[in-house]
């Protein structure tokens, strides 16, 4: 099952390369360009951007399983899938960790290029940056799944899960620094899921400091919003026990 | 060995009863034919023995195992083909089926393959097996889904009108299809509101209407069932002697109606009455021009348990 939603991936092989240009597009250009224009004492404005860029596209593109299953509903194939003989935990996992290895592999590219050029090169804190975006990216798609079960119209889903993606991608500290934001972005930024995981891969690939703190509470998140997502997914679905 | 029991079962959507105390037992390798309009439950009926809705009342159990307390034994089981094909349309005809045998059976590659080509050039596909599905026309979609149930030769199969959509020669070869399923081994179970259908495919009808089940007999039983349903018209030479109760004397002769020389008799088992009626004038003296025969259909059988017609 979560094979099935990594291939659907390759089967449009073209978002890939335009996404992919458009993040050089915002990382090599608007990023370097606004970096000479803010100046933090001890921070590397640019090389920060450029991180927080990688986490905040493998949150968009982690949404994305929502809008699936949303579909799969309309269109009546999530019927097709619920009669298969999968059970019901495997299907949500499945579904869920298809979907984040879908994000981590279309992102790969992109951390490959922020490695590469910014010369990280410790294998440890390549991991855990690698494992923050990766439990970003499983919460992520539990929380899009809960979204899509539970919000019935399309239209509604639509405003819905875009209002969401702003609020957990954009109101972060993924792409600016704390002290940077607005007042009434400061209050809430630090909890967001986007913001533990660009903090951690900052952390640990441009001081070699792993937050662990911020793993643990990223792998909180998982846990509520795979929790949340199958439990809705029942009542949703009607579909016999949690087996 | 797979028996399906339907126990009083019921599903209540909000205010609506979809199904109500539904109560059959489908029998080891039979053809069993759902029949009943648009709406009448049949597809829920599907849904929730393939373990897709829990019912609200009652119980079904598949081979002995409860849809509601074992679904994955369940699961494992059951093949359902859908009334609309539910086919990724990003995939390939080809893709589609190799997929769906890859998440139900344990074949490996070659396996997949042989049976995959062998359900494709049956149905007339293979030509066309790397197009995408969202490309095809609907017969050809139509056929992908219903292939996706023949190349699986699931323990129970479900076809939820298989041949809508498809043209006279791919209906009578899916039919043929359905049936050498069920000759391999398979318990079939086709939901249809086409008479036709219900009647040269299946050997036992079931009549759904409003949730409910109606009648369930072979289709021969159920015409059965249908008081003077068959009509027997004959035409005489001359008529002005002959008196109905020359024929109601029969048991099977419900009715006897006389136009001119034209005599009208409502009957049942009229293929195994008519020598008798013929014999019967003949001695009176009748000469008889000619003998027509109108027999029950399944029509006739759903409009006398439902009020209402179904084409």
């Amino acid at each position: 099952m979560a094979l099935r939603d990594v291939s659907v991936l390759f089967r449009t092989p073209w978002i890939i390369i335009t996404r992919g240009l458009a993040f050089v597009i915002q990382v090599f250009v608007f990023a370097y360009f606004i970096s000479t224009l803010i100046h933090i004492p001890g921070l590397n404005f640019w090389e920060y951007y450029s991180i927080g860029s990688v986490v905040t596209t493998i949150a968009s593109i982690s949404f994305v399983i929502g809008y699936d299953i949303f579909e799969e509903a309309e269109e009546g194939l999530l019927d097709y899938l619920l009669t298969l003989p999968v059970s019901r935990r495997q299907f949500i996992i499945g579904r869920a960790l298809g979907g984040a290895i879908r994000a981590i592999i279309y992102t790969i590219p992109m951390f490959t290029v922020i490695v590469i050029f910014w010369g990280f090169n410790q294998p440890l804190s390549i991991a855990s940056a690698l494992l923050s975006m990766f439990l970003l990216a499983f919460g992520v798609t539990g929380m899009a799944i809960t979204l899509a079960v539970s919000v019935r119209t399309a239209n509604r889903f639509d405003v819905v899960i875009a209002l969401l993606e702003l609020a957990v991608s954009r109101a972060s500290i993924a792409l600016y620094p704390l002290q940077r934001l607005p007042d009434y972005v400061k209050g809430i930024a630090p909890f967001s899921p986007v913001s533990l995981a660009s903090w951690n891969a900052w952390s640990s690939l441009a001081f070699s400091a792993p937050d662990l703190l911020n793993i643990a509470a990223l792998g909180a998140f998982v846990a509520v919003f795979l929790g949340l997502g199958a439990a809705f997914y029942f009542r949703r679905l009607e579909g016999g026990i949690y087996a | 060995m797979s028996t399906i029991t339907f126990e009083r079962t019921g599903k209540r959507f909000g205010d609506l009863d979809a199904v109500k105390d539904f109560s059959i037992t489908i029998k080891d390798e039979e053809i069993l034919g759902l029949l009943g309009p648009n709406g009448a439950g049949k597809t829920t009926l599907m849904l929730m023995m393939g373990t897709v809705y829990r019912p609200t009342s009652g119980t079904i159990t598949v081979n002995g195992f409860d849809v509601v307390k074992q679904p994955n034994e369940v699961r494992r089981l059951i093949g359902i083909a859908f009334q609309d094909p539910r086919v990724d349309g990003i995939l390939s005809g080809f893709d589609v089926l190799n997929w769906h045998l890859k998440m139900t059976t344990t074949f490996d590659k070659d396996e997949r393959r042989r049976r995959v080509e062998d359900v494709l050039k049956a149905l007339d596909l293979w030509e066309s097996r790397k197009k995408r599905t969202w490309l095809m026309s609907g017969g050809m979609k139509k056929k992908v889904e219903d292939a996706k149930i023949l190349v699986q030769r699931p323990n129970i199969a479900v076809f939820d009108e298989p041949t809508a959509f498809l043209d006279v020669p791919s209906r009578l070869l899916v039919w043929k299809m359905i049936r050498q399923l069920r000759d391999e081994g398979s318990t079939v179970i086709v939901a249809t509101n086409m008479m036709d259908e219900a009647e040269r495919l299946s050997e036992r009808v079931a009549i759904v209407n409003k949730g409910k089940l109606v009648a369930s007999e072979t289709p021969e039983q159920l015409k059965g069932t249908v008081k003077g349903g068959e009509v027997l018209e004959l035409t005489l030479n001359d008529g002005s002697e002959f008196r109905p109760d020359m024929l109601t004397k029969f048991p099977e002769v419900r009715d006897v109606k006389k136009q001119d020389n034209k005599i009208l008799v409502f009957l049942n088992s009229g293929t195994l009455l008519l020598p008798k009626i013929v014999d019967t004038l003949s001695t009176q003296g009748f000469k008889i021009e000619s003998v027509r025969l109108k027999e029950v259909s399944l029509e006739d059988v759903f409009l006398t348990y439902t009020g209402q017609r179904l084409e």
